[in-house]
């Protein structure tokens, strides 16, 4: 049971590590809706002028909705998942982290593995062969994760942790920079 | 044929056609629930609104451009394989001899948004008027 003394740890935990927004819980279309609309309000609140609010919103929006493409709620039948929106001098994070099944993992490591080593140029040819490709195809690489390479100055991390014979945790870390 | 008007919701843009005014706007937020849903029935009002245009360029005098304004606060990756889709409608009108104007706003703080309007104006071969706010 989480004691009064644990809850000062975990306060004490996201104040050192500048995290704005942690959640974890199910996540569907309205909780999505409501948990933006109040990092919108935060991200507003920072008052940009270079419109990194902007992106940060754009990231985290797109990585939400890949939690839902890559997790192994449909043979589960949950959708428990994790979100992290961290901020420091320097850079914006977020994080996401779900349960997918271990047989998901080869192909999105290799599909993550060729994004990340794609050049600007490369990433916005993919993007345009995509979005001109015939509707979406459940388990291809997906605009979403090209669309974050692109805006993030292709700083994207991956991690896969295995929980289970059949299933592990799948995170993915995307690096926002403050300066223009 | 009558405007084709959309309320914005929290996830999903403002559709504003006013065939009276012969300008077009979809303006707000696009990350609807099931893309597919909300876009599908705009895109064949689009589609169908051709009879209309053909109508006007021959059979009256009228031969003012036709302004379809893109105001997007923000679009996720699935609704951006349909706005790809209703500009290669546009492409296709344009094609056909048909005046149209295409506008793009974006806030002057979002390069991203002024990025993304010059790869949608390079993919679908179409001039837009960038206009910042």
């Amino acid at each position: 049971m989480t004691q009064v003394s644990t809850a000062f740890e975990v306060y004490q935990f996201m104040s050192e590590k500048n995290i704005l927004i942690a959640f974890t819980g199910h996540f569907d279309h309205l909780v999505t809706t409501s948990l933006l609309k109040n990092i919108k309000n935060k991200l507003t609140a920072l008052q940009s002028v270079t419109g990194i609010d902007k992106k940060v919103y754009n990231i985290l929006v797109e990585s939400i909705e890949n939690i839902s493409k890559y997790s192994s709620f449909r043979n589960h039948g949950h959708k428990i998942a994790m979100l992290l929106l961290c901020k420091s001098d320097t850079h914006f994070t977020v994080i996401t982290g779900n349960h997918i099944l271990n047989t998901d993992v080869p192909a999105l490591k290799e599909k993550l593995d060729k994004i990340a080593s794609l050049s600007p140029l490369e990433l916005k040819q993919m993007y345009r062969d995509q979005m001109l490709s015939k509707r979406i195809d459940e388990n291809s690489a997906g605009l979403g994760i090209i669309d974050i390479a692109i805006k993030s100055d292709n700083h994207i991390k991956y991690d896969f942790k295995p929980l289970t014979d059949l299933t592990s945790f799948y995170l993915f870390q995307t690096e926002i920079s403050i300066q223009k | 044929m009558d405007s084709l008007i959309i309320e914005a919701t929290e996830d999903s843009p403002r559709i504003m056609f006013d065939t009276v005014s012969n300008r077009f706007i979809i303006s707000g937020e696009s990350r609807p629930e099931n893309a597919g849903k909300f876009y599908t029935p705009v895109i064949n009002w689009i589609v169908n609104y051709e009879e209309t245009l053909y109508a006007r360029k021959h059979e009256t005098t009228d031969d003012s451009a036709l302004v379809f304004a893109f105001k997007l606060d923000y679009f996720n990756s699935t609704s951006a394989k349909y706005i790809m889709d209703i500009l290669l409608i546009i492409k296709k009108l344009v094609d056909l001899g048909y005046k149209i104007n295409i506008e793009w706003h974006y806030d002057k703080r979002d390069d991203d948004m002024l990025d993304a309007g010059n790869e949608f104006s390079d993919t679908a071969g179409l001039k837009f008027d960038f206009i910042e706010y």
